[in-house]
């Protein structure tokens, strides 16, 4: 085994140790010991894939930009691929942020750089047959593969994403193996990375910079153009007079980010962009009491449902470390847009072990016996598109009685029968190729010694939620842009419907779950967005 | 209500939501207490009964009953991870608690009529067994959360981790160059 424990990496690459001498302005709102009054021509709230290309588009275009972010400035100097720094420090509610039931559990970034600090670099274009859908079903203009195109070159251009060149580690090179023995097709990801030293920490913050998040491209970008960066600052809500939104109101949270300090912090500005994700900004607009005449907002919420089978190999896989994701198959998921059984994307997860163990979700002996043999282990993982078919329709984003964000998304029969479905595929997909043994996300299942064997377990199996172990690391929709208002949230143009001056530049504007990883999605799509509200302040 | 098995799993939702009623009426009552335990920052003098009796036998095979020093570690891991969630999941974990702690619901959910600290670790299986098998929504759900803490508890902490044939992650040393090379396109 290539064994990274004995590598050591320096700090040397952080382009935060350089800010004073850039003269970057970053404040941390935790320290703040009075109120913070600021004026911009454009406040973002947010710094993940959409607030973080909205800041330096709109630097570029000479606008005076306030960034404001919930979370944390944490760099790589303080990247140290331990993994409970990481979930305190970089997730939100410290990745233990679920839907209201508790039926999955979401993972989302929460730190200067949002999920793409900690995302696994999977970079797709939108597919052509959501782009269709969202044209064609959810009267989205604008939009088309052609219309796209540039503004995806351009977003990888700017973020390296290419294929990845090297060979995939064992536990991609396992769905790449399976899916050539079985007739499936599979192609290589595409990262956004650069200099890539092919560890596997991605998900734990980059320790060298590689990974081209928010955190070291477009936010530095911003910062050199004197954007204003406040960190540790969560919005509260809009500020209005009447139908125009004048800038929004936040609270200034303490060091750990868990509390409030009581300063408050108010940027009044010409324009307001939402970035703060499918959960924050449905949440921002609904502590804000806009109008909201056809009740979408917060509505038609998208997870791509994601459930597991782990198989244990003779071979070692050593599935913690090597670029997290590097094979996928699309096999499964345009048999149908929008009719049929749900489709499903196959990709693979990195294992550390923490995660490797919530993962697994069990208890005892089958913990004790999967765990002791990690290095072993290979995990397959099917995203479900969601939010396509009928049945399908998502779910809600609420606050509770303090204003905290709370997404309701039962799970029902429909994604139920998917998960079933995605099992049988990814278990036939690991005894193809040698596994000795595997198991579904299960609570009562085994792990299974045959193909014969598990296929008539998985059959007997209650799938019901809870049971089956289901989660997610993609939240979409919320906000729909459409062109029509009673169905959508904003317009193409990304302006919010019912109120001037008030523009949402994230994933929950699309109407439908991606059907793919989302960052670039998000890039492309905002690039487009905040490249036309520039283009509306020169003129 | 009946209390042998098969009237058991006929409760319904209904009865899940009376479940949390009667543990809420727990908290209120007094039953539960509010304050950490001594030493800790959020764990309850009668979550670390629970939490003794229930963690050798999620961790069957890495620890045993009787190590209590293992079973603190755990403890104290399981306190720090709940620090770094989040308030709203820091009381849907204690309302769990409270559900698994006030005797009737104890009794009723996981057959423990006894408290914790009689519990044997064959008690302790049987226990997560029903809550894992239970037809209500609920339980399964405290289940899946009371498994997948201890177990993160657990492999948080470094020296268990490596228990797994994980050699650990790199070493970050302060100013020094990488010693492995990028791989793929290094674009300048």
């Amino acid at each position: 085994m290539r064994d990274l424990s004995t590598v050591t990496l320096g700090s040397n690459t952080d382009p935060y140790n350089k800010a004073a001498e850039r003269g970057w302005d970053i404040t941390d709102a935790s320290q703040l010991n009075s109120p913070l009054e600021l004026e911009a021509d454009v406040v973002i709230v947010g710094t993940g894939a959409g607030g973080g290309t909205a800041a330096e588009t709109l630097s570029k275009a000479g606008l005076r930009v306030v960034i404001l972010e919930a979370g944390p400035l944490k760099t790589s100097s303080q990247f140290d691929m331990q993994e409970r720094a990481a979930y305190r420090d970089l997730y939100q509610e410290g990745t233990g942020r679920g839907t209201k039931d508790g039926g999955m559990v979401i993972l989302q970034g929460r730190s200067v750089g949002g999920s793409t600090t900690v995302n696994w670099t999977t970079s797709f274009r939108t597919p052509p047959e959501t782009l269709k859908f969202w044209a064609e079903e959810m009267g989205v203009s604008g939009c088309s593969v052609e219309e796209m195109a540039p503004y995806f070159a351009h977003m990888e251009e700017r973020l390296s994403i290419d294929a990845w060149p090297q060979p995939p580690n064992a536990n991609n090179a396992m769905l790449q193996r399976a899916s050539e023995k079985l007739g499936y097709s599979w192609d290589t990801i595409h990262r956004n990375v650069r200099g890539c030293l092919n560890l596997g920490y991605c998900g734990l913050g980059c320790p060298v910079d590689a990974k081209q998040s928010m955190l070291v491209t477009t936010i530095p970008g911003a910062l050199d153009l004197e954007a204003k960066l406040i960190h540790r600052a969560r919005v509260v809500r809009v500020l209005r007079d009447g139908d125009v939104v004048k800038g929004v109101e936040a609270e200034a949270l303490t060091p750990d980010v868990r509390g409030t300090t009581g300063q408050k912090i108010t940027v009044r500005a010409v324009r307001t962009v939402l970035a703060g994700g499918a959960i924050n900004t449905p949440a921002i607009l609904l502590r804000s009491d806009v109008p909201d005449p056809h009740r979408r907002v917060g509505k038609r919420t998208f997870l791509h449902p994601t459930t597991l089978t782990m198989g244990i190999y003779e071979e070692s896989i050593d599935p913690f470390y090597g670029a997290p994701q590097s094979i996928y198959s699309d096999h499964f998921q345009w048999q149908n847009v929008s009719s049929g059984p749900v489709g499903f994307k196959l990709e693979v997860p990195p294992l550390q072990p923490a995660f490797a163990a919530g993962f697994y979700s069990v208890a005892g002996e089958e913990l004790t016996n999967s765990m002791n043999q990690l290095d072993h282990t290979q995990c397959m993982i099917a995203l479900m598109r969601d939010g396509f078919h009928e049945q399908s329709q998502g779910g809600a984003v609420e606050i509770n009685d303090k204003g905290q964000p709370v997404l309701d998304y039962p799970i029902n029969g429909y994604l139920l029968e998917g998960v079933r479905r995605a099992w049988n595929v990814m278990l036939e997909m690991q005894f193809a190729t040698g596994a000795k043994s595997a198991r579904p996300a299960h609570k009562q299942a085994t792990h299974y010694r045959s193909w014969k064997e598990a296929k008539s377990a998985v059959a007997e199996l209650e799938v019901a939620p809870h049971k089956a172990t289901i989660g997610s690391a993609h939240v979409m929709g919320g906000c729909p842009m459409g062109d029509d208002p009673e169905r959508s949230v904003a317009d193409a143009a990304g302006k919010f419907h019912q109120l001037e001056n008030l523009y949402i530049m994230d994933g929950s504007l699309f109407p439908t779950s991606v059907g793919a990883n989302p960052q670039l999605s998000i890039y492309g799509l905002v690039y487009k967005l905040s490249s036309n509200l520039a283009a509306q302040f020169r003129a | 209500m009946q209390t042998d098995r098969r009237g058991f799993l006929k409760i319904t939702f209904a009865g899940a939501a009376a479940l949390s009623t009667m543990s809420a009426g727990a908290t209120l009552s007094g039953c539960a207490s509010s304050t950490p335990a001594s030493g800790m920052k959020l764990l309850r003098a009668e979550d670390l009964e629970l939490l003794r009796a229930l963690t050798p036998a999620v961790m069957k095979g890495k620890i045993a009953p009787g190590d209590s020093a293992a079973i603190e570690q755990t403890l104290r891991s399981f306190d720090t991870l709940l620090v770094d969630l989040s308030e709203p999941v820091v009381a849907g974990v204690q309302q769990a608690f409270d559900v698994l702690n006030f005797a009737p619901t104890r009794g009723l959910t996981t057959g423990q009529w006894s408290a914790w600290p009689k519990a044997s670790l064959s008690d302790a299986e049987s226990a997560l067994g029903r809550l894992r098998d239970s037809g209500i929504g609920l339980l399964n759900a405290i289940y899946a959360a009371v498994i997948r803490l201890i177990a993160s508890s657990y492999y948080l902490v470094p020296e268990n981790a490596v228990t797994t044939g994980y050699p650990g992650p790199p070493k970050k040393v302060a100013g020094a160059a990488p010693s492995v090379a990028p791989a793929g396109k290094v674009t300048p």
